[in-house]
């Protein structure tokens, strides 16, 4: 190798050699005085995260929910989860009030081919009627909390949210003609701001049917509304609806969502 | 970005109503909060020690995106889990993983405030309900989440907002691999990983049509019920 090529390895070992000197002193320098490595004092400290991140927690069982959703597109519910089941009932989007339909979710199952099906509560006649429809039928899931009882023998309204009772009131219910449907339903649909004194303040659509008035306008669905005649409550006195004293139906409109299971006995 | 995907995010009209008082238009906030701009410089800061302790603007905007991403997230897994139609990992998958993504959204409402955008509501089209298309779909969002993250770091300002994008981005990288490795795909495929910008992630989630409006279940109209 010639003198030519030799020297600028001599001078890059020179300053190797310098560097590392000075590092190793720069560390010697610095160790008594700081607390950390010598990379991490050039690096500096981790900057803080603005974000306070609370501890994960899972949700735990909660038999208090139940789980509704609105109906995508018409469809036929069967009475299992497959195809070729005997129908049960055909199940639209709309209400006859022009809300979105909906079903209370009760169960649901893949079948042979990886379709979903949900079991179903729908607003059909018989009252209370349960089927099978493809889950590509109906929207995303919603969920409520509260659950609607209604006592036909004591004449009364309990609400109750996550197993608690939170609104206790007095109701109207149908003649002995006009009888309430009794069974399982839900709340489908809330009304506000129309005027008519006959059904109070606010009502509420359920899924419930009456067996009996079947050629109501509207397809004779049970209603929980207010009232002009609070004098007769309680009592029997409806075509099958519940009435509330309107101070009592404005509170249920605050407290119960739609999709609230409704149970009448 | 439109008046459609807006209209679910801001559920309870917070934003339409911050938004009026400012001037700047839907679009303006969801090109930036979901798009590809940052037109919105204007966020109404509401005290001088809200300005103080929050993060700067255009980090405000990618907050919120990160936040929605988060929403979607917890959503899915949260609904999975309250369903309980998944089994044995996959289950556990989803409550370990639902329970962080939670986490991350109530971190995000926190910092962000009044800021934060609404949570939208979802329609996850029986993805919750079949194992597979459970995986399929924890798999597309962990990976988009990741990507995301990687996408927006070098545009946040503030050093501490991005030490905070930094610790969840790991944690959503850890989640891919689990998913992926659930689904059957290889968790680490690549030496090097590609950050998506915001236009790609919104395509990419408005696709999927995941987020869905508010049923439509108050009417004014006269009851018709029996009575």
């Amino acid at each position: 190798m010639s003198r030519a090529a030799r020297e600028p390895r001599a001078r890059r070992r020179v300053a190797q050699a310098t560097v590392g000197a000075a590092l190793g002193v720069g560390c010697v320098l610095l160790w008594p005085t700081v607390d950390s490595s010598p990379s991490e004092t050039l690096l500096g400290a981790p900057a803080v995260s603005i974000l306070s991140v609370p501890r994960p927690e899972r949700l735990g069982r909660d038999r208090h929910l139940s789980i509704w959703s609105t109906v995508r597109r018409p469809a036929l519910a069967r009475s299992a989860p497959q195809g070729d089941a005997p129908a049960v009932a055909r199940v639209g989007t709309r209400t006859p009030e022009g809300t979105d339909n909906t079903v209370l979710i009760l169960d649901r199952v893949s079948d042979t081919r990886g379709r979903v099906w949900v079991h179903a509560r729908l607003p059909v006649l018989p009252a209370g009627r349960t089927g099978w429809l493809p889950r590509a039928a109906i929207g995303g899931y919603r969920l409520a909390r509260t659950h609607l009882m209604i006592d036909l023998r004591h004449l009364s309204a309990t609400l109750v949210r996550d197993g608690r009772r939170i609104l206790r009131a007095p109701v109207g219910v149908g003649q002995s003609r006009w009888p309430t449907p009794r069974g399982r339903f839900y709340i489908r649909n809330k009304l506000v701001r129309y005027r008519s004194s006959f059904y109070g303040p606010l009502a509420f659509g359920t899924s419930a049917r009456s067996n009996v008035l079947t050629d109501w306008p509207g397809g004779g669905f049970v209603g929980i509304h207010g009232t002009d005649r609070p004098d007769l409550i309680p009592g029997r006195i409806s075509h099958g609806c519940i009435r509330m004293r309107n101070p009592d139906i404005v509170r249920l409109g605050r407290l119960m969502p739609v999709g609230t299971p409704l149970t009448i006995r | 970005m439109d008046d459609f995907l807006f209209d679910r995010l801001d559920v309870d009209g917070a934003l339409a109503e911050s938004l009026a008082r400012t001037g700047l238009s839907r679009a303006a906030f969801l090109g930036a909060a979901l798009g590809s701009s940052t037109a919105l410089l204007g966020w109404p800061i509401e005290s001088a020690d809200a300005a103080a302790n929050s993060p700067a603007t255009n980090d405000v905007f990618i907050l919120n995106y990160a936040l929605v991403l988060e929403y979607l997230q917890a959503a899915f897994y949260t609904e999975a889990e309250r369903i309980g139609a998944l089994r044995g990992k996959n289950a556990r998958a989803a409550e370990v993983v639902g329970s962080v993504e939670r986490a991350h959204v109530e971190a995000f409402r926190g910092v962000l405030g009044r800021k934060a955008v609404k949570r939208p509501t979802f329609d996850f089209q029986g993805t919750t309900e079949n194992p597979k298309a459970f995986l399929k779909t924890a798999v597309a969002f962990e990976d988009l989440a990741v990507a995301a993250y990687k996408g927006q770091a070098p545009r946040i300002e503030s050093k501490s907002a991005l030490a905070a994008a930094l610790a969840i981005h790991s944690v959503e990288a850890r989640h891919a691999a689990w998913m992926r490795y659930l689904f059957g795909v290889d968790p680490a495929h690549a030496a090097f990983d590609q950050p998506q910008s915001r236009p790609e992630v919104t395509r990419v989630v408005r696709s999927t049509n995941f987020i869905s409006g508010p049923p439509s279940t108050k009417a004014d109209r006269s009851p018709r019920y029996m009575g």
